[in-house]
């Protein structure tokens, strides 16, 4: 039986795949511009956060670009959806490096993706700009100097979350703690960071409850009953997006906010829960989230804000402050530098990154910290009070705490014994 | 006849040659990086293929042993340095041939769609207990920093490394599928009664080929785990054995190569639609559909069929 | 452990359950009848969430008028596809593999429909008016909603076995997966059967959209996510067997109710386990 017909096929097709991927040739180069590979999931469930980037990222581009661009050069961002799945990121950065030339990586949501992307980043010495992912690994155990986060991660935020229960113990003497949280190492690392930080901070708890839901888990009746039984003074979560809405809707009726203070300090004050739930979402929630759309009350913030809704029709979740912060810092080396190509300098110019976000409060600014490429910011935390100024939210954060920056860094000696594994 | 054998031993050499010569072409090393993946897929599709489209079986849990090799090589290499790459893909590759056995004893009981589900909760398990067992596999962040030893440090160098590899295990399939055992194997899946009539231990045999399978999955993931540098617990998940089905479908269940053509035209649409279009997911499964009804053949399939019509 | 926790546990563990088989009663129908794979299912589950939605904002009906409205409209999908697609493929060789390729086609298709309609917001229902509280049963806590999710789940498997086993119409159904050509040589229409089959399923899968969304968040890729736990109540209850499913969710209801409270580390485990 002959095959040749078909064989004749595979060589033309092969011949037609080798012209096709090498026919995609850049096109950077000849045009004086800074081409910025991107990386956002743009399906499931973390499509929200993938949308978000991408729309804040166009709008500081334009931003930019409408100023003339940055030292001669225009900024040109590439998008491509990461699925959320790391192995297709992978070869999608290795496209980005080798076949389209850019400047920089930038993006990513899912920390799984961000440490494989980390990767490539380091094998091609290309900058990687991450403005989402939370994972603390990233700028302390996996550290590499081409990997910078503009946005705060994991341990920031139980910094913070750990001096808000020093200072809600002194007002309401609370005991016990449960916690629960997604079971991956989003979830894990949060847990092992508060615990670390209650330590560092000197608060005495006890715990009497530790729960991992699957992600993604769509009925938390058994954990909601099992909590109750517990009895903690204070309930800490760890969820992101659609999962706490699942939750907080479940654990309404059988009246678990009025039995223990519920406490979520990463991504529980994020917009879209706000959006999600209107009326529904009870009061006195202590929430927070990398980036609030009614704090700090700056020009600079509404503005950010408003623009946002004017675009997009919609209000943002802290996706897009990263995302934007993200372009706004690569504006920023390259001004430094006068070109997008010297890696080198590049670096040494995003170590001394100082820069006004929508997220700093008045009399402070943002900046790199050189040791871990980590930038350092605020972080308010608040309580669930009405608010109808961002529709379709009917609640939004209020009663602002707010800790200072430098507090909630992780300290060299956490860093430095991270490192050695 | 023997000239037309003839003929087709010549194109497959082409091809062969073709292939090695790749890196020389005028091509980025991300061509050579993309051919790469193109062949541990297509030999992921052809070891699938062995269960599917030559015995019948269709296995929704090829995923494990894929993940399996990945892991293994990632793990010792993690561990014990850049050295163990080359005999963790021989471990992984032993160690696979146990956990097939054990688990092929309970699924292949099974027939039809009960065999399929059962695959298919088997490697989700398998998925779990990697997404969930941080401590040893990192969990849902999976293990970075996976590098072969520096002889194959460049993309050429391990191009041609799993090159020769996937040729090689392309020769044995071909050379197991030509074998009475396999014709065997191709009576099994039209007619599983008649052959336990011949007196041959139905069983013996599905047991035999799920193993094979799982074998060539496993050096597929462990090459996989070195192109990438990183492994992650979606190897395992339902998602990645729904890929590799879809890829033999596509390129043609009935045809010893279409597995791997169908392997390369999936990477290829994902590298292509993936930097068009946020709707990537939407227009692959238009493409499917298209196949599924019109062309269940697949791509080499139906090819061969107008090929007979026009008697060329 | 004490008496009252274990019974809290029992009957949260009966809500998961019924939600279970709610999602998982569709598919299980679908099997059973026209033999049929289907893996989209949770996409019609998904498709009922946001159709529901969309009923209840923007026409500002009451709730049951939009989950009668959106499970019938998922039905008629549900048909249609039976329709147009899947009856192309019945009879062919490998037909098992080609169904299975056919409704993972249908996920990748509805997820982004979805979305392209919707957007990625979040998007959530507000409890039926009436049933936003909870009642006592002793010292346990049970939210009047779940009460009502738990009647239906009952009233489903008995009335699908009442009407698979006692009626005219649900012996057809079921000759029709044991034998289609002698029921076609006895002057049933087969296809139209199986068609109506196919869009009852469908509909319950809506249904069941429809009644976790007070529950749970409305996303894009919840179709995927419910599909494999449904799968494996499927399974666990003889394929095609309602009771036998009510029994499976129960029993992975359950055993994840006091994993979760026992060995709250490896409790998701138990379901492949079970």
């Amino acid at each position: 039986m002959s095959k040749k017909f078909f064989l004749v096929f595979v060589t033309v097709f092969l011949a037609v795949c080798f012209i096709a991927v090498a026919g995609s040739q850049s096109y950077a180069g000849a045009k004086k511009e800074v081409l910025i590979g991107a990386l956002y999931p743009m399906t499931g469930r973390a499509g929200l956060y993938g949308k978000d980037s991408v729309a804040a990222v166009e709008m500081a581009v334009n931003e930019i670009n409408s100023k003339g661009g940055v030292a001669g050069y225009k900024l040109n961002v590439l998008f491509t959806d990461s699925k959320v799945k790391p192995a297709y990121a992978v070869r999608i950065a290795k496209r980005y490096i080798l076949e389209d030339k850019v400047n920089f990586l930038f993006g990513v949501v899912s920390s799984g993706v961000g440490l494989a992307v980390t990767q490539v980043s380091k094998k091609y010495k290309k900058i990687f700009i991450g403005t989402d992912h939370a994972s603390t690994r990233l700028t302390v155990d996996n550290f590499q100097p081409y990997y910078f986060r503009v946005s705060n991660n994991t341990f920031q935020s139980m910094a913070a979350g750990a001096l808000y229960l020093k200072d809600l113990q002194k007002e309401k003497g609370w005991k016990t703690i449960a916690f629960i949280g997604p079971d991956y190492a989003y979830g894990h690392s949060q847990w092992d960071e508060l615990q670390y930080n209650l330590k560092r901070y000197g608060v005495k708890y006890k715990v009497v409850g530790v729960y991992w839901p699957k992600i993604y888990t769509p009925d938390y009746t058994s954990y909601i009953t099992s909590i109750m039984k517990d009895k903690p003074d204070v309930l800490v979560a760890g969820f992101w997006g659609g999962d706490t809405v699942a939750f907080i809707k479940q654990a309404i009726p059988y009246g678990l906010f009025k039995k223990m203070i519920y406490f979520h300090p990463d991504a529980g004050g994020n917009y879209e829960l706000m959006s999600a739930m209107g009326d529904e979402l009870p009061l006195g929630l202590i929430l927070s989230a990398r980036h609030h759309d009614n704090w700090p009350d700056t020009k600079l913030n509404k503005e950010f804000v408003n623009k946002f809704h004017k675009l997009t029709g919609r209000y943002p979740s802290y996706a897009a402050e990263g995302a934007y912060a993200g372009i706004y810092a690569i504006a920023y080396a390259v001004k430094k530098v006068g070109n997008p190509n010297d890696t080198a300098k590049l670096i040494k110019a995003l170590e001394g990154l100082k820069i006004k976000l929508p997220e700093d409060p008045e009399g402070f600014t943002s900046y790199m910290r050189p040791e871990t490429h980590q930038i350092v910011q605020v972080q308010a935390i608040g309580v669930t009070v009405p608010n109808k100024n961002y529709p379709p939210a009917t609640r939004m954060l209020g009663k602002w705490k707010v800790y200072k920056a430098e507090d909630l860094i992780p300290p060299m000696d956490y860093i430095k014994s991270h490192r050695k594994k | 006849m023997s000239l037309k054998r003839l003929n087709n031993r010549i194109f497959l050499a082409g091809i062969v040659v073709l292939l090695f010569l790749l890196p020389f072409m005028k091509v980025s090393e991300y061509v050579v990086i993309l051919m790469n993946e193109i062949i541990v897929w297509g030999l992921f599709a052809l070891a699938f293929n062995l269960l599917f489209g030559v015995s019948g079986m269709l296995s929704f849990g090829q995923a494990l042993f894929y993940g399996f090799g990945a892991y293994v090589t990632g793990l010792m290499v993690i561990h014990f340095g850049a050295f163990w790459f080359i005999p963790s893909i021989l471990i992984g590759m032993t160690a696979v041939i146990a956990i097939s056995i054990l688990l092929g004893l309970i699924t292949i009981r099974l027939s039809g769609v009960y065999f399929t589900m059962l695959t298919l909760a088997f490697a989700q398990l398998g998925w779990e207990i990697v997404f969930k067992w941080y401590s040893f596999t990192g969990g849902d962040d999976g293990i970075q920093g996976i590098y072969p030893p520096d002889f194959l440090g460049t993309p050429k160098a391990y191009y041609y490394f799993s090159l020769i590899l996937v040729l090689l295990s392309v020769w044995i399939i071909r050379k197991f599928v030509n074998s009475p055992y396999g014709l065997t194997l191709r009576c099994l899946r039209q007619n599983p009664i008649r052959v336990s009539f011949l007196g041959r231990k139905v069983k013996n045999y599905q047991l035999g080929v799920y193993v094979v399978s799982a074998i060539f999955s496993s050096l597929a993931g462990s090459l996989m785990a070195g192109i990438n540098g990183s492994i992650h617990p979606g190897m395992l998940n339902w998602t990645t054995s729904g890929e590799v089905i879809l890829m033999s479908v596509l390129g043609g269940i009935g045809q010893f190569f279409g597995p791997f053509l169908g392997g390369g035209v999936i990477v290829l649409i994902e590298d292509i639609i993936g930097a068009y279009t946020e709707y990537w997911s939407f227009i692959i499964g238009i493409i499917m559909l298209l196949i599924v009804l019109l062309f269940p053949k697949g791509v080499l399939g139906e090819f061969s069929k107008l090929r007979r019509r026009l008697k060329i | 452990m004490d008496l009252s926790f274990i019974f809290v546990q029992i009957i949260s563990g009966l809500t998961v359950a019924t939600f279970l088989f709610l999602v998982a009663s569709g598919l299980t129908l679908i099997f059973g009848v026209v033999d049929v794979f289907n893996f989209a299912h949770g996409s019609f589950y998904m498709l009922g969430a946001y159709l529901g939605y969309q009923i209840i904002s923007y026409w500002h009906v009451n709730f049951w008028a939009a989950l009668f409205l959106a499970s019938i409209w998922v039905g008629i999908l549900g048909m249609a596809m039976e329709f147009f697609f899947l009856r192309r493929i019945y009879g062919r060789a490998e037909e098992g593999g080609f169904q299975i390729l056919l409704t993972y086609s249908f996920i990748l298709i509805i997820d982004d429909v979805v979305k392209m309609i919707w957007g990625t917001e979040y998007k959530t229902i507000e409890r039926p008016a009436g049933f936003s509280g909870s009642i006592k049963i002793g010292s346990a806590i049970l939210p009047s909603y779940y009460l009502v999710i738990i009647i239906i789940g009952l009233l489903l498997v008995v009335l699908s076995w009442l009407i698979l086993n006692h009626t005219r119409p649900g012996k057809i159904a079921r000759a029709s997966a044991i034998d289609r050509e002698m029921l076609g040589i006895l002057g049933v229409n087969v296809p139209l059967t199986m068609t109506t089959v196919f869009g009852i399923a469908t509909a319950l899968g809506g249904m069941s959209g429809i009644l976790a969304a007070p529950l749970r968040s409305v996303t894009p890729g919840a179709g995927i996510e419910v599909i494999i736990d449904s799968l494996i109540v499927v399974v666990l209850g003889g394929m095609g067997n309602f009771w036998g499913a009510w029994v499976g969710a129960l029993i992975i209801g359950e055993v994840n109710s006091f994993a979760v409270a026992y060995v709250p580390k490896w409790a998701s485990l138990f379901n492949y386990l079970s």
